[in-house]
C-alpha cells in the first residue's frame, strides 16, 4: 500500500516537475537591441507565451510555452528570421527561462561566452 | 551649372525647439543608423537634425527587408533660402550577412519627390549604404545622390564607432561615434561629426558636433530614432 503510495504521489509530481517547456535558440546577427527588438516584440505577443528571454552576449533567445500549448520549431524560427536574423542552433530544454537567464547571466559573470 | 552653396548658421533655438518636440513626441530616427528599418510590420521613425541640414523619414516594413515612408528633408544655402524636398521613399535590404558575433548590411534607400524652395521640380535621391557591426564595433559607408533641377547636394559619409562596454538586452549602451561626411556645393566642404550614441532596445539617440567645433560655426547635430 506504502509502495502504491508512492507510485501515486510520483506520478502526480513527475509530469509537472517536467511540463516546463522552452526552445532555445542562438541566433546569428543579434547585436544590438534596437535592432532586435522585434522579436522580443513577436514572441511577447505569442499566446503561447510564458515568458520570454533575449541576450545579445550570449546570443540566446528562449521562449518558455505555457502548459499544454506548443510553438512549432519552424514557426519559432521563422519569428526570428522575420526579425532579420538567423537560427544556428535550435533546442527544446525542461529549463524555465528564469533558470536560462541564470545560467546565462552566471556564464557571463564567469567571463564565458 | 550648379550653383555654390554657402550654408548659413543653423538657428540653435530652432534645435532646442526642435529637441524638445522630439523627446516629447517621441518621434525620431538616425538617417546613417545602422538599421534603416523595423521589422515585420513595424513603423520606424527617424530624424537628423543639424546645422547644415534636417531631415525625418517616417517608414513602414509590411515584411522585413522592405519599408516604404514618407521623407522631408532640408538644406538650407547662405544668402538662398532654403530648400526642402518632400518625397515618398522606399528602403530594402539588398544583401544581410548573419554572423555568429557580427551583422553586415548593404542597404538602397531612395525618395523621389518635389523639390521647393531655393530649387525647384523633380528631386530623387537615390542611396547605397554599407554597415557592419558588432556589440562592441561600428562601421558605415554611404553614398548619396541629392538631385533636383539646378541642385546636386550628393553625398558621402562614413562612421566608425566602439561602444564603451557590452550591455545586456535591457540596458543601454552608450557608443563613440565619427563621421565624416562630404556634401556638394556645401561648406565646409568635409564635416566631421564626433558624437554620443545611445542605444536602448527602445530608441536610438545621437549627439553630436559638426566641425568646426567652437565660436560661430558651432554646429550641434542630433539624430534620433524610434520603432513602434
Amino acid at each position: 500500500m506504502k509502495k502504491l503510495w508512492i507510485a501515486l504521489m510520483l506520478s502526480a509530481m513527475t509530469p509537472a516537475a517536467f511540463a516546463v517547456t522552452t526552445i532555445k535558440a542562438e541566433v546569428n546577427g543579434m547585436v544590438c537591441a534596437f535592432c532586435a527588438k522585434g522579436i522580443e516584440k513577436k514572441l511577447n505577443a505569442l499566446p503561447q507565451k510564458q515568458a520570454a528571454f533575449v541576450d545579445l552576449k550570449s546570443r540566446v533567445v528562449a521562449l518558455q510555452l505555457k502548459e499544454g500549448q506548443d510553438v512549432s520549431n519552424e514557426a519559432f524560427s521563422k519569428v526570428i528570421e522575420d526579425a532579420g536574423y538567423s537560427v544556428s542552433k535550435l533546442e527544446r530544454v525542461n529549463q524555465t527561462v528564469a533558470v536560462i537567464q541564470a545560467d546565462v547571466a552566471n556564464t557571463e559573470k564567469a567571463g564565458g561566452k | 551649372m550648379f550653383k555654390q552653396h554657402h550654408v548659413a548658421p543653423f538657428n540653435i533655438s530652432l534645435v532646442s525647439s526642435s529637441l524638445g518636440a522630439l523627446l516629447l513626441g517621441q518621434i525620431a530616427l538616425s538617417a546613417h543608423a545602422a538599421a534603416l528599418m523595423g521589422f515585420e510590420d513595424s513603423a520606424m521613425l527617424m530624424s537628423e537634425i543639424g546645422r547644415y541640414n534636417q531631415e525625418w523619414m517616417l517608414n513602414y516594413s509590411p515584411t522585413f527587408g522592405h519599408a516604404i515612408g514618407v521623407e522631408q528633408m532640408r538644406m538650407s544655402g547662405k544668402g538662398e533660402r532654403a530648400t526642402t524636398i518632400s518625397g515618398i521613399n522606399y528602403t530594402g535590404i539588398i544583401k544581410r550577412w548573419n554572423l555568429p558575433a557580427a551583422q553586415a548590411n548593404v542597404w538602397f534607400n531612395g525618395s523621389v519627390g518635389e523639390a521647393r524652395g531655393q530649387y525647384d521640380g523633380f528631386a530623387y535621391t537615390p542611396s547605397l549604404q554599407f554597415d557592419v557591426e558588432s556589440t562592441r564595433l561600428y562601421f558605415l559607408a554611404k553614398a548619396r545622390m541629392i538631385r533636383a533641377p539646378h541642385m546636386n547636394f550628393d553625398t558621402a559619409a562614413v562612421q566608425a564607432g566602439f561602444s564603451f562596454y557590452e550591455t545586456g538586452f535591457n540596458d543601454t549602451q552608450p557608443w563613440f561615434v565619427i563621421e565624416a561626411k562630404t556634401m556638394r556645393n556645401n561648406d565646409p566642404g568635409l564635416q566631421v561629426t564626433p558624437a554620443l550614441r545611445l542605444i536602448n532596445k527602445n530608441y536610438f539617440l545621437e549627439f553630436g558636433v559638426t566641425n568646426p567645433w567652437q565660436g560661430e560655426g558651432f554646429a550641434p547635430r542630433l539624430n534620433a530614432m524610434f520603432v513602434f
